[in-house]
């Protein structure tokens, strides 16, 4: 997977900083980094230390105040709390994420519909989010974000609301979509091993600024209970609290 | 797009029913059992064409106000002020225009969308502010701008707050109805028979000529339509709205 970054890379940071005005406050300090394309990339951290910033600079909900990011127009997301307009249905907060291909209504139904069925959600098409579990929300925020095709898929710590059961199994929905649509995935989480159980690679930030990056080259899937598994865990436990 | 424009197409048609076609030509001089009901409905009308021109204008208004934080810092306080002022200490003054004009029903329709206009306006800056700043970073993720952007996530975010506004929009439209069609008070050496034709200007007469038995109907018959307003639209759409909300 190494040699894939270097010659591949689909998001490039060069020396990004992220400094909200008008306090002056530091959220990303100089970070660099690259994610190549097809690559699963996790990115951890303490909290409030810039994880979330480096998704709102790759999705361009934010402008970066030094440096240069490349990235692909294409980038979709999957937001914590889900993020799904209360008023519509299943199937059409999942067609919302084809509102900008300007398709007429019954082809995004169509297109929506096939995303449903992809994420399992096949007779809730015409529920509503508050009718649904969290699991199956976060389900609906998966396939409309997949919905908009993306080059990129973002997915903004999207299990930490989640039971650990319905954690594990959109782990392994997230794995088995990764590799049949061999989408570039950047995520954020909380958990270590968590970004261990799913990852190609880890970026560590620290102090508002690229701590480390670790590369997981374990075979998948990955089972908490096996010894490699929690050698890579310790390993990046260790970078995580050292001071 | 064309449907953005339907409640100005709405507005526009009313006023000319009003205005030309004077439904309720009548003066309420000789106030009766029979005219409550022609009554009641003129006040209806009045308070609905208000109602909706102040909807018209506090939905573009609140938007104007929550685009930025400069605006709302600038706008806010003007609106604070306005919304204070009492509206019916300009209600001479809006007589006389309206009266040079030919058109009195026009005075009564706009102090009642005055006294109306700044509870939906506060509502929806309320309702604007409170929208959840993913369902934003969503809609700009996926492409909804602009136009869009208020179609697709604005206008369907603060349904809530319409129906609330205008709840109280309307409570504060039936308590200025009726200072608001006995003109003869706000003219100097005006008679009853200046006063606009509905239930407030029925009310206030059946007292001076102390018709009692017209002012109770007229007062049994005004808590009823408001009673049934409540109970088979308000209560509805305050429902409605639940689906609305975000959790």
């Amino acid at each position: 997977m190494q040699n894939d970054i270097n010659s591949n890379n689909i998001i490039r940071f060069a020396g990004v900083s992220k400094i909200f005005e008008p306090m002056h406050e530091v959220a990303l300090r100089n970070a660099t980094f690259e994610v190549a394309q097809g690559e699963f990339f996790c990115i951890i951290g303490p909290s409030g230390e810039g994880k979330s910033t480096i998704l709102q600079l790759i999705a361009g909900l934010e402008k970066e105040s030094e440096g240069t990011i490349t990235k692909p127009e294409s980038v979709s997301m999957v937001f914590q709390a889900g993020a799904l307009l209360p008023w519509l249905t299943v199937r059409e907060n999942v067609a919302l994420g084809l509102a900008a291909k300007k398709m007429t209504a019954a082809r995004a139904n169509a297109e929506g519909m096939r995303y449903v069925l992809m994420m399992g959600l096949g007779g809730f098409e015409e529920k509503y989010p508050r009718d649904i579990s969290g699991g199956q929300r976060q389900r609906v925020g998966i396939a409309r974000a997949l919905a908009a095709d993306p080059a990129v898929l973002l997915l903004d710590e999207p299990f930490s609301a989640l039971d650990p059961k319905t954690t594990e199994e959109l782990h392994e929905d997230i794995i088995k979509i990764w590799r049949d649509t061999k989408k570039t995935i950047v995520m954020i989480s909380h958990l270590i091993e968590e970004a261990v159980s799913l990852a190609d690679r880890i970026l560590l930030i620290k102090n508002h600024t690229v701590d480390r990056v670790f590369t997981i080259t374990l075979p998948r899937p990955r089972r908490e209970n096996e010894t490699e598994f929690a050698k890579e865990v310790s390993q990046v436990r260790r970078a995580f609290f050292k001071t | 797009m064309h449907a953005a424009f339907a409640p100005f197409v709405v507005i526009v048609i009313l006023f000319i029913i009003l205005r030309f076609y004077s439904v309720f030509p009548f003066v309420p001089a000789n106030v009766s059992l029979e005219t409550i009901g022609g009554a009641l409905l003129a006040t209806f009308l009045r308070l609905f064409v208000a109602y909706a021109l102040a909807l018209a204008v506090s939905v573009p208004l609140a938007l104007l106000v929550t685009r930025s934080p400069l605006m709302e810092r600038l706008l806010l306080p003007v609106f604070d002020i306005a919304q204070s002022i009492p509206v019916l200490a300009f209600f001479p003054l809006i007589i006389i225009f309206f009266m040079h004009f030919g058109f009195t029903n026009g005075a009564a329709v706009f102090i009642i969308f005055l006294s109306m206009l700044w509870n939906i306006v506060f509502s929806l800056v309320g309702g604007l502010n409170v929208i959840p700043s993913d369902i934003k970073a969503a809609a700009q993720v996926f492409g909804i701008r602009g136009i869009g952007f208020v179609r697709k996530i604005l206008l369907p975010a603060v349904v809530p707050y319409i129906v609330t506004g205008s709840l109280l929009a309307w409570a504060q439209g039936w308590n200025i109805v009726i200072v608001a069609e006995v003109l003869h008070t706000y003219i100097p050496g005006g008679s009853a028979s200046n006063d606009l034709f509905g239930i407030g200007s029925t009310l206030v007469n059946a007292t001076a000529k102390g018709e009692n038995g017209v002012f109770i109907v007229a007062i049994l018959a005004m808590v009823l339509l408001i009673a049934l307003l409540n109970f088979f639209v308000w209560q509805k759409l305050l429902h409605y709205a639940e689906r609305y909300k975000f959790e």
